[in-house]
């Protein structure tokens, strides 16, 4: 995935000023897509494209702040740089508070709007990479037996072999072997890997987690 | 007797002088003239018999009796001529004929014997009249042509009883009187006269001459008609003095109406092209001094650019089954002042359809029309106002208009500068971006004339405006802000829609006006029920109808009545002069505006306006 180069996908319905854009873009050697309205976007919308979105608010039935709502519902991530006509406060601290990376005003500055959208995909990369790793770290967890993970999850508490194996009910060396199964199933070699592991994994502590089952 | 007679002279010296002067005085000329002849001729006679009564000699008394034909021939002329001028009756071959015979008389008279009446004077017998007094009375034997006389008289006495009986059929009551008093008194006096000078000549009776005294009647009665048709006349002109004092009187009242009403009568003869006013105010119409002017003068006066089309209702009046002309126009008085005047007339056409003349009155408007002028004006200060409010109000989405291009603009040139900094410049990509940004400008260039347009405080424009172009203009200026609302727009417009008269940008402000409100009542609808509609469509032959509709809330019943009055508003910002200020424009435009809930919601806004002349622009 990492391979293929970022789009930029441009929505504005007004054709003149997404013809330019486009333009623009092009110019600097982007790859573009430019969508009239939101919908044809959303009909046309694969979810495993990377770059960022340049939105404009002010669009006829669907209005760049709902596209934005639609996209989160649909768990996308790509980054949105907003153009609007008249930047008016409520409607960026809105924008911004929904994830958006930048709200530019109308007529848009190529510098920054590059630089805007320099910075997204750049965000954009970043957030795949901690998604990637993420998806490593579970698709690792779910190797683990339910029994390693109760371990696991008491390990992570920082719990001496013992008192695992007291609170278990069963002896420290049955203990020792499930964390040293768990140690190889997810290719951490000490105690401060597996807990920089299990906290990325959003593992904290084992009373919010005594019941979880498996990720 | 001498004492007598000499009165009989004086009387009809009296009448005669009389009637001289009348006749100098010029009324009735030849009847007076005539009849003065005739008082003169019996006068002269009457003198006569009295010098016959009085004479001692037979020569003297021939030469008298000779002699009295000459007046004799003169009243009968007078007779003749009174009859013609006076009665303006009788045969002309009769009056010749008696005139004739009279004469014929006078040359007998001259010619044969010693006079007409005697061959030979033989003696004079004196007789003892009445009184006690002498006269002379002529004896011999008569004169044989002495039949011509009474037979001269006997033709003058069929002459006027001809004109008597011409008179009579003639039918009027003053006709028949003077056909009666006249006749009988003219053939008594004729037949008295010649029987008793015959009877008197033959010896028969012992008397004198009594031709002047029987010509008494006929002058009295004569003098009676004249004395009678003074009297009219002095009662004719006693009343022409009573009337004309009236009319002197109404004209007084109807100068001072008038004045106090600012108004003046004219006349206008079609004919001759005379235009004459009633009023002898030099003042009107600034011209120097009353004179008639021609049609062409009054609209050189005129303002010059009324002239057109006071010329234009002029000439419509003046078309077959019209005949009504009213105009309005100025006229810059010497004094420097222009003055509005409104005048109205009626056209009297002759009995082939031909127009002969104009009546009619101008009124000077000056105040009413300043007036007029001046409310004119601060309704377009508000009307004025009210659009700037409004624009304000549209300030976001106009800016955004505006935006839009701008932003392609910058776009494209700084797209255009990166890629000029290539190696290998792509020309042909360079010259599409160039042509994007004139067309970008334009575009830019476009929304600040609409809205300058707006903006401006112009003069009241009336020119034939299409209700769709208005439509669509309106729309583009309010589309960002429609957008931003969330509102769908529905447009439904006529094709080949009728031209209206009238000004653009109060059009486009009254729609702009209903649009906006349109969308304010649906901003607590859901968004996917928020459309508004726009439709045009003729309504009837001559009305031209926009309708704005909305699904908000709908007008509450109980202010339908009152939405459209001044400061009422259900907004938190508004001024409540919207509305009003939309009706004052469709109202001034001669259309109406008017408001209706629809079904199942919101409301609709609808006016109509006249179209210019049914055809499409």
């Amino acid at each position: 995935m990492n391979e293929s180069a970022p789009t930029v996908l441009v929505i504005d319905d007004d054709p003149s000023v997404l013809k330019s854009l486009a333009r623009l873009l092009c110019s600097i050697e982007l790859n573009v897509t430019t969508f009239s309205t939101p919908e044809e976007f959303l009909d046309q919308f694969e979810p495993g494209i990377h770059g960022c979105l340049v939105l404009d608010v002010a669009m006829p039935n669907l209005n760049g702040l709902e596209l934005q709502q639609e996209l989160a519902a649909r768990g996308n991530e790509l980054p949105i740089i907003f153009l609007t006509g008249h930047g008016d406060i409520p409607m960026s601290v809105q924008a911004m508070k929904q994830g958006a990376v930048d709200f530019l005003t109308k007529p848009v500055h190529d510098q920054d709007l590059i630089e805007a959208i320099y910075a997204a995909i750049e965000t954009n990369r970043m957030s795949r990479r901690t998604h990637d790793e993420l998806n490593e770290i579970r698709k690792k967890l779910s190797t683990l037996t339910p029994r390693e993970r109760e371990v696991l999850d008491h390990v992570v508490s920082g719990r001496l072999n013992k008192q695992i194996a007291a609170d278990l009910g069963t002896v420290e060396k049955t203990i020792k072997v499930h964390r040293a199964h768990l140690m190889t199933k997810l290719k951490v070699r000490s105690l401060a890997d597996l807990v920089r592991l299990a906290e990325r994994a959003g593992i904290m502590s084992i009373a919010s987690n005594r019941n979880d089952g498996q990720t | 007797m001498t004492v007598l007679w000499s009165m009989l002279a004086s009387v009809s010296l009296t009448f005669a002088l009389l009637h001289l002067f009348i006749w100098i005085k010029g009324l009735q000329p030849w009847a007076n003239l005539s009849f003065a002849a005739a008082a003169v001729a019996i006068a002269v006679i009457t003198g006569m018999e009295l010098m016959v009564m009085r004479t001692m000699s037979i020569e003297q008394m021939a030469i008298i009796l000779r002699w009295v034909h000459l007046p004799l021939l003169v009243l009968w002329v007078a007779i003749v001529c009174f009859v013609r001028c006076y009665f303006k009756a009788g045969r002309s071959w009769l009056a010749w004929l008696a005139v004739g015979l009279r004469t014929l008389a006078l040359i007998l008279s001259l010619t044969t014997g010693q006079n007409l009446f005697f061959d030979a004077i033989t003696g004079l017998k004196q007789v003892v009249v009445l009184g006690g007094e002498t006269i002379s009375i002529a004896q011999g034997s008569l004169n044989p042509w002495y039949v011509v006389g009474p037979l001269s008289t006997l033709i003058l006495a069929v002459f006027v009883l001809d004109a008597a009986f011409t008179m009579w059929r003639g039918g009027t009551d003053t006709g028949r009187r003077r056909a009666i008093v006249f006749s009988s008194s003219i053939i008594f006096f004729l037949l008295t006269a010649t029987g008793h000078s015959a009877l008197v000549n033959a010896g028969v009776i012992n008397s004198p001459y009594i031709v002047g005294l029987s010509f008494m009647p006929i002058l009295l009665a004569m003098s009676y008609e004249l004395s009678f048709d003074l009297l009219h006349s002095a009662q004719l002109s006693d009343q022409l003095q009573d009337s004309e004092a009236e009319l002197r009187l109404s004209k007084q009242r109807m100068r001072v109406a008038a004045r106090s009403g600012e108004l003046r009568m004219w006349e206008w003869d079609i004919v001759r092209d005379e235009i004459w006013s009633t009023d002898d105010d030099p003042m009107l119409y600034g011209i120097s001094e009353p004179q008639k002017i021609s049609f062409e003068h009054f609209l050189n006066i005129l303002y010059e650019e009324d002239r057109k089309q006071v010329r234009h209702s002029v000439e419509r009046s003046l078309i077959k089954g019209n005949g009504h002309y009213e105009s309005e126009f100025r006229i810059t008085m010497p004094d420097g002042q222009v003055h509005w005047f409104n005048s109205r007339g009626r056209i009297e056409f002759s009995e082939d359809d031909q127009p002969l003349r104009m009546l009619g009155v101008t009124i000077d408007i000056t105040r009413r029309k300043q007036a007029e002028l001046a409310v004119q004006q601060q309704r377009n200060e508000l009307t004025h106002l009210s659009r700037v409010t409004t624009l304000g109000e549209l300030s976001g989405s106009l800016a955004h208009e505006l935006n839009q291009p701008l932003a392609a603009i910058l776009s494209n040139a700084q797209a255009a500068q990166r890629f000029l900094a290539r190696d290998n410049a792509d020309l042909a990509e360079i010259q599409d971006i160039l042509m994007d940004i004139v067309n970008e400008d334009k575009r830019a260039v476009e929304v600040i004339q609409r809205l300058r347009l707006l903006l401006k405080k112009g003069e009241v424009q009336h020119l034939p405006v299409n209700l769709n172009n208005v439509v669509e203009e309106v729309l583009k200026i309010i589309s960002s802000d429609l957008v931003n609302h969330n509102i769908n727009v529905n447009i439904d417009l006529a094709k080949k829609l009728p031209a209206v008269i009238g000004d653009r940008v109060q059009l486009q402000q009254v729609l702009l006006n209903l649009i906006m409100n349109a969308c304010e009542a649906m901003s607590h609808t859901n968004a996917d029920r928020r459309r508004l509609f726009v439709h045009t469509k003729q309504n009837g032959a001559d009305k031209v109808q926009v309708s704005v509709g909305d699904q908000g809330p709908g007008i509450p019943s109980e202010s339908l009545g009152s939405i459209f009055e001044p400061f009422f508003t259900t907004k938190l910002q508004g001024m409540g002069l919207g509305l009003p200020i939309c009706r004052t424009i469709i109202t001034a435009h001669g259309g109406q505006l008017w408001a209706i809930n629809n079904t199942p919601n919101g409301a609709i806004f609808h006016f109509k306006l006249p179209t210019s002349s049914g055809e499409g622009v």
